[in-house]
Formats: C-alpha cells, sequence, structure tokens
C-alpha cells in the first residue's frame, strides 16, 4: 500500500542492485531483441529499395527502447561505486512536513470547521469553472434555425389548446385548422404570452363589474378553495401553502383641523403610549428628527 | 399498559449495551426489563448516573414512555413511546429542548448521548433540536472512550448521507471543554437533526477503496494556541508519507466558566475543563470514513506530540482494520440498516470489527428484537483468503417511522 509510496526511490535501490550483480535472463533476452532488429533492418532496407520509404514507427521504437534504456540505468548503478561506507542507507524522516502551498483553503476550512457535517461529495474548487461560450455554434446558421423552430414549437404546443377549440367551432365549415391564428384567437394567443411573460393579470379580466358580482367571484373562489384544503386535510394530503393576501394599508389621511397628536374621540383627546414618549423625549438627538420624519402616528 | 399483552417485555440482563438496548426499544416499539444491573458490585449498584440521564433525554424526546426503577436500580423497565423530537409544547421551548447533563455525567463524553440520539432522529416525528448544558458536558474525546464531538461530526454525521439523511442536520459546539478530573466541564453542543424520513434507504457498501484524504480538528481549551500547533505537525509527520492530502484545522477557545460553588462569594467563577485534543478523519475514495481521537488526559502532563502521533497511529490503526465502517461508526451503520426497507442491505467490513463486542451483541440484540439475523460471507478479494474482510447482509425490518405519515 501506500507506505512504498513516499519512499520509493530509497527502498528501490537496494532491488536494483540484486539483479545487476547476479546474472540474470535479461542479457539473453537482449541480444534476441537485438537480432529481431537487425533482422527488421534487413527487411527494411530490401523494402525501401523496392517501393517508398517508410516512416517510422514512434511506438515500435518505444518498445525496444524501454529495456535498453533500463539496462543503461543499471549498468550506471552498479559501475557508481557510491559513498563507500558499509552502512546501510540512511533513512532521513521528515517531520516538518510544511512545503510551501500546502495550507488547506479558506472555503475549505470554513466548509470543514462549520456546524454542519462535511459532507463528502461537497467539493470544493476554489477556482471556479466558467463554462466557455462555444463559439462555433453562433455562427452555424443551422443552429440559429433550429432556436427559431424550438420557439415556434414551444409556442405551438403552448397555443394548441386554442387551435383545438377553434377547430370544433368552426367544425361546420373548415375542417382543418390554420396554424396561424386571426381574429379573437391571437389575442388570446398574445395574451397567454404576456401572461407567461409575467404580466401580472390578463387582458381579457374583466375591471368593471358591479359590486354583488365581483363579490360572488371572490366569495366563490374562496369558498372552492376552503373546501379543497378542508378535504385535504381530512384525507391526510399535505397541500401547498396558503398564500395570505396582505392588504394593503395606507396611511389613513387625517381631516384638517384635527389634533396634530393623539385621536380625538367622543369629545377627548387620548394620547397612546408612543406619542407620549414622543412628546416627552423631545427632539434633539439624530434619532428624534429619524422619528419625526416617519410622519404622524 | 395496553400493549403489554401482545408485548411481552424482552428481557436482557446486566449494564452492558445499554444504550443500544434502549435505542432499539425505541425503534421498535418492544418494551424491555433489564435486570442485574451492576448488582454484584457493593459499592455502586445500579444504573450509573450517564445511564439515568440518558433515560431523561430519552424521555423528553419520545411521548409516552415509562420507565420503572427498581429500589436499588438494578432492574429497569422500559416502555417507549413515540419519538416526537422536538416539538412543541411537550418539553420543548422555542422548538429546542435543553438538556442538562449534571457534574456526576462528566465521565462521559458528550458523544456518549449525541450519537444514540443521532440514531433516533431521522425517525422522529419532528425535527429533533437539543442543547447539551451543564457541568457535565465534555466535548473532547474522553479517557473512558467516547469520541470527540469534533469525530461525531465530521466522521458520524456524514454517514447518514448515504442513508439518504442529509438535509438539515448541524452539530454546533457551542463552549468547547475537555475532561476533568472532578468531572466539572461545563461545556455546550446543540444537535440539530432535521431531516426525518419514513425509511432509510438501503445500503451498499462493498468497496473501502483507498484512503485518499485525510482531515482533522486539533482543539485547544484555555491552553496556549501552540499547542494545537505541535500536535499538528507530529500528527502530519506520521500521516504526511502516507497521504499527502492532510490537514488538520486548529481551534483555540477559552475555557468554560463555572460557578466557584462558594457560599461566601457565589458571582465568582473559575475556569473548567481545559486541555487540548485531536480528532482525525481519513476518506476513502468511495467515502468511507475512518476516525481516531485523543485528547490531554485530565490529570495532565502529557506533551501534545504524544497525543499527536497517538492519534496519527490510533488513525493508522483503524484505517488498517479496514472494511467501510469503523468501530465507532458499526453500531449507527448497522441498525439504520436494520430499520431499513425489506429489502438486503450488505456492509463491508473489517474482521476486527465484525469481531468487536459491540457489533456481535449488537446482532444477537437485533435478533431478540425480532430482526432477522444477518448474514455473514468473506470478501472474496485479490488474495481469496477472506483476509480482505466481512460482508454482512442486513435484512431490513421495513416498518421505519411510525410517526410520519406519506403524504
Amino acid at each position: 500500500m501506500a507506505p512504498t509510496l513516499g519512499k520509493r526511490k530509497r527502498i528501490t535501490r537496494e532491488q536494483f542492485e540484486q539483479p545487476s550483480r547476479s546474472p540474470s535472463p535479461s542479457p539473453s533476452l537482449e541480444s534476441d531483441h537485438s537480432n529481431r532488429d537487425d533482422m527488421q533492418d534487413i527487411f527494411r532496407r530490401a523494402f525501401e529499395a523496392r517501393f517508398k520509404p517508410l516512416d517510422a514507427e514512434p511506438k515500435k521504437q518505444k518498445i525496444t527502447q524501454e529495456p535498453e534504456s533500463g539496462k543503461e540505468e543499471l549498468d550506471g548503478e552498479s559501475d557508481w561505486s557510491g559513498i563507500s561506507s558499509e552502512d546501510d542507507v540512511e533513512v532521513v524522516e521528515c517531520t516538518s512536513a510544511r512545503l510551501a502551498g500546502d495550507r488547506a483553503s479558506k472555503a475549505e476550512m470554513r466548509a470543514f470547521m462549520s456546524s454542519k457535517p462535511p459532507f463528502s461529495t461537497h467539493q470544493i474548487h476554489p477556482q471556479s469553472t466558467k463554462p466557455k461560450k462555444v463559439e462555433g455554434d453562433r455562427d452555424d446558421p443551422s443552429e440559429t434555425l433550429h432556436l427559431k423552430n424550438d420557439l415556434a414549437l414551444q409556442r405551438l404546443l403552448r397555443d394548441s389548446h386554442l387551435l383545438s377549440s377553434a377547430s370544433v367551432s368552426a367544425s361546420s365549415g373548415i375542417s382543418t385548422p390554420a396554424l396561424s391564428l386571426t381574429g379573437s384567437q391571437r389575442h388570446r394567443s398574445t395574451d397567454l404570452h404576456l401572461l407567461t411573460l409575467g404580466a401580472k393579470s390578463s387582458v381579457h379580466t374583466q375591471k368593471n363589474m358591479p359590486m354583488a358580482h365581483r363579490k360572488g367571484i371572490i366569495a366563490k373562489a374562496k369558498q372552492r378553495e376552503d373546501k379543497r384544503r378542508a378535504e385535504a386535510r381530512e384525507n391526510g394530503v399535505i397541500l401547498e401553502k396558503a398564500v395570505k393576501v396582505k392588504k394593503y394599508m395606507r396611511e389613513r389621511e387625517k381631516g384638517v383641523g384635527g389634533p396634530g397628536v393623539g385621536r380625538f374621540r367622543g369629545g377627548t383627546l387620548s394620547l397612546s403610549k408612543n406619542d407620549l414618549r414622543d412628546i416627552t423625549r423631545g427632539g434633539g438627538s439624530g434619532r428624534g428628527k429619524e422619528k419625526e420624519k416617519r410622519g404622524r402616528r | 399498559m395496553a400493549d403489554e399483552a401482545s408485548q411481552p417485555l424482552l428481557k436482557f440482563t446486566g449494564h452492558r449495551h445499554l444504550t443500544t438496548r434502549l435505542i432499539l426499544s425505541t425503534l421498535t416499539g418492544r418494551p424491555i426489563k433489564i435486570s442485574q444491573i451492576r448488582s454484584s458490585s457493593p459499592t455502586h449498584p445500579g444504573l450509573a448516573p450517564p445511564e439515568v440521564n440518558l433515560l431523561r433525554l430519552l424521555d423528553s424526546i419520545t411521548n409516552g414512555s415509562t420507565t420503572e426503577f427498581s429500589m436499588t436500580g438494578t432492574t429497569l423497565v422500559y416502555r417507549p413511546g413515540l419519538i416526537t423530537g422536538s416539538a412543541e409544547g411537550l418539553g420543548a421551548s422555542g422548538g429546542v429542548i435543553r438538556h442538562v447533563l449534571g457534574k456526576e455525567c462528566g465521565m462521559r463524553g458528550v458523544s456518549w448521548w449525541l450519537i444514540p440520539l443521532c440514531i433516533l432522529a431521522p425517525f422522529a416525528k419532528s425535527q429533533v433540536n437539543v442543547v447539551f448544558y451543564g457541568e457535565g458536558v465534555v466535548t473532547s474525546a474522553t479517557p473512558s472512550g467516547d469520541v470527540s464531538v469534533d469525530s461525531v461530526r465530521t466522521a458520524i454525521l456524514p454517514i447518514y448521507k448515504s442513508f439518504g439523511i442529509d438535509r438539515n442536520i448541524e452539530l454546533r459546539v457551542l463552549k468547547r471543554s475537555c475532561a476533568a478530573k472532578a468531572g466539572a466541564e461545563g461545556g455546550e453542543v446543540q444537535l440539530v437533526f432535521g431531516h426525518q424520513v419514513r425509511l432509510p434507504k438501503t445500503l451498499h457498501l462493498l468497496n473501502p477503496g483507498r484512503v485518499k484524504r485525510i482531515r482533522g480538528v486539533a482543539y485547544a481549551v484555555g491552553v496556549s494556541g501552540s499547542n494545537n500547533a505541535r500536535m499538528i505537525d507530529t500528527a502530519r509527520g506520521v500521516l504526511n508519507a502516507f497521504v499527502p492530502d492532510t490537514y488538520i484545522f486548529s481551534d483555540v477557545s477559552s475555557a468554560p466558566l463555572i460557578s466557584n460553588k462558594d457560599k461566601t462569594n457565589p458571582s465568582i467563577k473559575r475556569k473548567a475543563g481545559i486541555g487540548f485534543g485531536i480528532s482525525l478523519v481519513a476518506e476513502s475514495s468511495t467515502g468511507c470514513l475512518y476516525s481516531a481521537d485523543l485528547a490531554s488526559p485530565p490529570e495532565g502532563g502529557t506533551p501534545p506530540e504524544d497525543i499527536g502521533k497517538q492519534c496519527a497511529y490510533q488513525l493508522l490503526e483503524v484505517i488498517s482494520q479496514g472494511g467501510c465502517a469503523s468501530k465507532v461508526a458499526a453500531s449507527t451503520m448497522l441498525i439504520l440498516m436494520a430499520m431499513g426497507s425489506e429489502d438486503v442491505g450488505r456492509l463491508q467490513m473489517g474482521r476486527d470489527v465484525v469481531g468487536s463486542e459491540e457489533v456481535v451483541q449488537l446482532g444477537r440484540d437485533l435478533v431478540a428484537f425480532g430482526a432477522s439475523s444477518w448474514g455473514l460471507r468473506d470478501v472474496m478479494g485479490e488474495k481469496g483468503d477472506g483476509s480482505e474482510g466481512i460482508v454482512v447482509s442486513v435484512v431490513g425490518r421495513g416498518v421505519g417511522n411510525v410517526g410520519r405519515k406519506v403524504a
């Protein structure tokens, strides 16, 4: 395992030395290799004489060279007598292992030392790798065409129910509905598009109506929603959270001539605790001014 | 109780493995009776203070559990309730249960409470949010063999991710403290476990991989931060040769102050729980974690170099045991596997880990609680002699979280 990794050079030296001293089958192998090389050379020359010269094969050379270089290294090792001492190789233990740049990044430290457990998949990349823009795509005319078609298809899918309803309504005369919308259908399609783009309300919603109608519509909608929620609760289904519509309360305009502070009711001016605090504190500090800016209470 | 007729009390003896038995009882809903708890001890018969405290903790995170002791405390009957977590109105205020560990609990590290609590937490009805405070909270490793809070956070909690439990889990160390002689430490730890599941996922961990990185935390409480540097230096000196990707972070904090118990001047405080320690976690290429922990002994007198070196050696020993689960994490993993869906999960473990007393007894206890017994087979690795470890096959119970309805 790992123990050999750190001191590979030191440990392998002895191992290297052994085969160099003892005769090994490698020389015969070497000669074999060289013989074969020579043969190939002869063949090659003969071939080149008749046909085109061959280009060099880098892969083949690599294979033949590898043992050769190894041999050279071994020879060098055995030739060199080294520092003449009877002792074994001295192992130096490097305990102060502070290499340059071995400080953990700050992000990593924050991730590890936070209160959350450091999940292993949570990898920290100090260099944010932004996806490079592919230049080739922009030039490609077919790509833009695809994009255009894509948009058109999306739009068609969105409006498909309009088309089908048009075909039903006009089924008496035209059998195949036109893919391009006309008239009110076109308006509706535009409306849908606007809604998907983030319009607040549809163009077709009625703005003005009798109050009783509006109240009725709102009440019915509320009743439906309540019923749905109640049923879900009974069945133990968890629904989305109800969105509470906040009523926008604008500050009430006070009448002219009324008191500047407190509220006048039933012939008495009553002051709230806030009013009293405002009065008694008195201006002077910056905070007081800030309070005043907020307006009447 | 009504269910006693249908479910007779499971009977156990002895004080050993009390925690696992209590957890299994709570998870399976089987009432248990443990007798002969230190009955032979002439001086300290019955339950020890930390064990009583654990029962109190179980009581506060469950609803409807009852505990009965005999007069001497040598016999205990525990009828588990529903695990509610930190639900409002059941002991929690503001969604937080504040659990006090008194001075007498200082002999154990707070991880002794945390690890069982974490096993129960995924099966709770609502999120578990417990603050441990008091004079008996030791966040460091202890001589009694409990790991430090850092190891719980960096080596135990990440295990839950492989079971599909990974959201909203936090372990905050609000005040650090080391084990002290008199048992007055005064740390503070908060566990937030907000991911409740119906069933943990089935686990198949068969390849331990190779260790690719080592992380760690060195902490010094109320002593000089140079102790950290010295621990880190020696630990890295040992480990760097094997894994170059070794970083140990340093955390220096002041000592917690506790009341001096002086009647003449009650407001006077003194420093408690000073010391230093180190927690190391090795992560393999397949995400298996091995951890080691060591802290300065309460009586002091150990140089930080020794602590760092010993901890590094301890980590190497844990790694050499192999497998996908270290001894510390084995019970957590095996219990979660046993509580999973009715499917066979597999876990490769080192021989020493499987053969350890806790794991063997856990297997026996699981059978006693009605789980099917484990299947064991040798790993047929490169050597082919089974020396790589043992694959433990665990069939889940398929009951999971009773408090959690399918939405």
